[in-house]
């Protein structure tokens, strides 16, 4: 011991120190010996929720001791939906469903399946650590899945991940150059994203480290914001003109639209397909893993499950849902979540605060406060960011992938369905819970 | 605030029964040039933190003998190396006080959990009961916190990893804004070039333009407002000298007005166009020999009848009909009111509707008579939230008044239920300084607009006025809920 004493920094054995602490915690909490922590968890993400998650993290399946992990307590979306496994019984279990979805659907360009029906959020370098980065691209290379840039393009250290990573265009601009279009097996044009929707980005100066700044190409320690809209795009064929911009400098890219869930959502994923998009990717209001207005996170736009129904029902009208695959986002928690917004429609989904509850997030909204995020995960903070090591976090990260596609063979198999695909749509398996408990608050704001 | 005719000259004035109108033809000097030049309309706001004890949200509670347990435990281990011992969890300095962890600073918890998540044995981090306990059922302790905070400094309250709440609900809740996905040209967001308008008008509108060889066009007095929210009324025992002045002040200040009832006015002296005294029945010839010669804008009434009798001695004042939202406005509107006040209680309760519904219903109503145009409509009651406003005008107010939120930043206790003026159990702290009073009432409404921008911003509409009765641009979760659920078993309206 005292040599390894001697061979590190006092900044190495205080990380080491707290890194040790942390993870023993993340064991100890959620087999419930010191009980649940008072102050943990909301209605969306229950603390029950949030420890089966740091459980799949851990031991890639659900936990055994009772907890709830398959739905919150917010009374209403997928809180109140469930599967009518009363029908089930018909397919074999002799072999595993098949779980993988295609992200590209039309006649003409690459094939691009994934193994499990959801990818990586986008979240971009300065809003979360490069560790964070890192992880996520490890595990979406290990998968054959993807994970997202977000907007600020990415260092140096992800391009041997880079046939993983979702290269995302926001209006901002930020960190876009042609290699990281060049490198892109998919490139995502954020139009909006859920948790503030019609309000752009917002990187605050703390975060704009000089590596992050470097990336962006802007003046380090300055907030950055992202205007809301691209200034460049009023119609769908100044949308196509961005996508032919794209198509020039790599002709193999997929095309993703990231929209938010307005009421006309359903004609801009009409509009989007048309312009070219691949995938339309729909973000609902209450998710989000960065900073936002309190009043634009509840507020502005619909939740996820109003929005995947309305598009998919359109797009079947209008004879092009086989052609286009429509990704659900912003509040998709859980396996069974997963499997409901397909059910109500959805093709695939996209996971971001899962992934970072799965690496430690406590939810407790302080992303944007002081050095930033507490346990490494939202900050640039060079000593809180040595708090997430990416093999580990990797490693937790597969391991909730291995339980959640597990619980979709599960919820599969129980329904009598061989692949994740024929879900699709199935809304005659679901099932609707009314809440009796009438709200008890009018005015109670979250 | 501007008094305004329907030929846009903006000028103040004092009115005069005697007078029809004493707008001004055309401008001449060099000061009333200036006047009209335009300037961006700007609350200022100041950091201006509680002075009076607030409860922290949450409780740090530590296990002293574990801690020094630990403590030794790490001294051993790193061999004395007390900069990685002293080292907290903490990064929010809970723990970084002279002694450490043996009296942790509450005060400085945010409730990220880290050293509870480290420490489960040692550390433990509660809810505060007292914190629990602020609000009512109405108004909850959220609701309470986040309005302390945007008087603290005027900001919109900005929050990391998403939405924590229910999924909709009732009332306010079940009501969503839109948003405008790939833009129309018009529009440029809230960080774009284009301004977008928060003003409203107070009074009769001129509903056609007469082309038939007139050469003045009806002139009805007008009110201008930079923002679409002015101070209501209070329950009477809690004005005090002191209230009456942050209240008056801070009206005059972000240029809106503030209504308040006659005698005290009159006991106080307080003056200013931006004071709406409410003059009960009987106090009609008190108030016009009061105001014959004094500077007023607008006048509160709470009947019909002291309505004509103010009408008949001031013709160019504003005068708004103060009645509940359940008042069928029919007669009024033929009698020729068009502004009125109407009231829910604190609440939103209105008969046996919530203020929402209530809106619109009144709303309908004078759409209806063809009149909605002529009329302004201010609501209050129950708008205890920065989103309640825009979803209020969305729902076909013109304007709101805010009531219990003022008491709220000015740090009064709700101190259990409070329903209405009548019964409510508000307690104000001790006498309050006006400066600081004022300007948390300022960083309110500095806040609150902000986030009325940033609705109207993430929709592109470009003026609050346009808003009014959209509700084209409102989404409900029944409507939605009966689109998305609707083919799935057990789902019912």
């Amino acid at each position: 011991m005292s040599n390894q004493l001697k061979d590190k920094t006092t900044e190495e054995l205080i990380v080491e120190k707290h890194l040790a602490a942390l993870t023993k915690g993340f064991q100890s909490w959620p087999t419930l010996e010191h009980g649940k922590m008072p102050a943990l968890g909301d209605a969306r993400w229950t603390a029950d929720l949030i420890y089966s998650t740091w459980v799949q993290a851990q031991t890639g399946s659900v936990p055994k001791n009772g907890l709830e992990y398959k739905v919150g307590n917010s009374g209403g979306g997928f809180d109140l939906l469930d599967f009518k496994f009363a029908d089930k019984a018909k397919a074999s279990t002799a072999k595993p469903a098949d779980t993988s979805i295609s992200l590209n659907k039309r006649s003409f360009g690459k094939r691009c399946d994934i193994p499990l029906p959801f990818y990586g959020a986008g979240m971009s370098y300065g809003s979360i650590s490069q560790q964070v980065m890192l992880s996520r691209a490890k595990v979406a290379k290990k998968w054959g899945t993807f994970t997202c840039s977000g907007e600020g393009g990415y260092p140096d250290e992800l391009i041997p991940y880079k046939d993983h990573v979702i290269t995302q265009v926001a209006t901002g601009l930020f960190g876009i150059r042609e290699e990281v279009i060049r490198y892109a097996p998919i490139v995502e044009f954020k139009y909006a994203q859920g948790a503030k929707p019609g309000l752009g980005g917002h990187l605050l100066g703390d975060k704009s480290s000089i590596a992050v700044s470097k990336i962006r190409e802007s003046v380090p320690w300055t907030s950055l914001f992202s205007p809301f809209p691209f200034h460049s795009v009023y119609s769908i064929e100044d949308h196509k003109k961005h996508i032919d911009w794209v198509k020039t400098i790599n002709p193999e890219a997929l095309i993703s639209v990231k929209v938010s869930t307005p009421n006309d959502v359903d004609m801009v994923a009409v509009g989007s397909y048309y312009a070219g998009a691949n995938i339309i990717h729909l973000d609902g209001s209450y998710g989000g893993t960065g900073a936002a207005p309190q009043i634009a996170k509840k507020n502005i736009a619909m939740p996820i499950e109003l929005a995947i129904p309305k598009v998919h029902k359109h797009l079947v009208k209008e004879g092009i849902r086989e052609e286009v695959v429509l990704i659900a986002s912003g509040g998709i928690r859980t396996a069974h979540d997963i499997a409901k917004a397909i059910a109500l429609g959805a093709d695939g989904c996209v996971l971001g605060t899962s992934e970072l509850v799965a690496l430690g997030c406590t939810r407790c909204s302080n992303c944007e406060r002081g050095r930033g995020c507490p346990f490494g995960l939202t900050t640039t903070d060079a000593q809180l960011s040595q708090l997430i090591q990416p093999d580990r976090a990797a490693e937790k990260l597969d391991n909730l992938y291995r339980s959640i596609q597990e619980q979709l063979q599960e919820i599969l198999r129980d329904l009598g369905l061989s692949s994740i695909k024929e879900l699709r749509g199935r809304v005659d398996l679901l099932l609707y819970k009314r809440e009796n408990q009438k709200e008890k608050t009018e005015g109670e704001k979250n | 605030m501007s008094i305004a005719s329907q030929s846009g000259l903006e000028k103040k004035i004092f009115l005069d029964p005697t007078k029809q109108s004493t707008l001004p033809k055309k401008q001449n000097t060099k000061s009333e040039k200036a006047s009209v030049e335009y300037q961006r309309y700007e609350i200022e706001t100041a950091k201006t933190p509680q002075i009076f004890p607030y409860p922290n949200r949450f409780r740090v509670k530590v296990k002293k003998h574990r801690l020094l347990l630990l403590i030794l435990k790490e001294i051993f281990h790193y061999r004395g190396k007390m900069k990685v011992v002293k080292d907290p969890p903490c990064v929010y300095g809970v723990f970084s006080g002279p002694v450490g962890g043996m009296i942790p600073r509450e005060h400085l918890c945010v409730g990220c959990l880290r050293c509870t998540t480290q420490h489960p044995d040692l550390a433990r981090i509660e809810f505060n009961a007292d914190f629990l306990k602020l609000g009512d059922s109405y108004f909850s302790n959220e609701l309470i916190d986040t309005i302390m905070n945007e008087a603290k400094d005027g900001n919109v309250p900005v929050k990391g990893a998403g939405y924590r709440g229910r999924f909709g609900g009732t009332g306010w809740n079940g009501m969503w804004t839109d948003m405008s996905e790939i833009v129309r040209p018009t529009r440029d967001g809230i960080h774009g070039r284009e301004f977008i308008s928060t003003v409203v008008d107070i009074g009769e509108k001129a509903s056609f333009l007469d082309f038939s060889g007139k050469t003045e066009f009806p002139s009805f007095p007008k009110i201008n407002l930079p923002l679409p929210m002015i101070l209501d009324l209070l329950p009477e025992d809690v004005y005090r000298s002191d209230i009456l002045q942050i209240l008056s002040n801070s009206a005059k200040k972000v240029e809106s007005l503030v209504v308040l009832p006659f005698s005290l006015i009159k006991k106080e002296s307080l003056t200013g166009s931006h004071i709406v005294p409410l003059v009960k029945k009987g106090e009609e010839d008190e108030f016009s020999q009061y105001y014959s010669e004094r500077e007023i804008s607008m006048v509160e009434v709470e009947d019909a009848e002291s309505w004509q009798k103010i009408t008949n001695n001031f013709p160019q004042l504003i005068i708004a009909l103060r009645v509940g939202f359940t008042e069928d406005l029919s007669n009024h509107l033929k009698a020729g009111i068009r502004v009125f006040h109407l009231t829910a209680n604190y609440h939103g309760q209105a008969g046996n509707e919530f203020v929402l519904d209530a809106i619109g219903h009144a709303h309908r109503q004078v759409v209806k008579h063809r009149l909605r145009e002529q009329t302004t409509l201010i609501g209050s009651g129950g708008i205890i939230a920065a989103e309640h406003v825009p979803k209020a005008i969305i729902c076909g107010l013109d304007l709101v008044a805010l009531d219990t939120p003022i008491l709220v930043a000015l740090q009064a206790s709700l101190g259990g239920e409070s329903v209405s003026s009548d019964s409510h159990h508000i307690k104000l702290p001790p006498k309050l300084e006006s400066k600081w009073g004022t300007q948390r009432i300022e960083n309110l409404l500095s806040s609150w607009r902000d986030q009325l921008l940033e609705i109207l911003g993430a929709m592109g509409i470009r003026e609050v006025r346009r808003l009014r009765g959209e509700t084209g641009r409102a989404m409900f979760q029944k409507d939605l809920e009966k689109e998305a659920f609707g083919e799935i078993t057990g789902y019912h309206e």
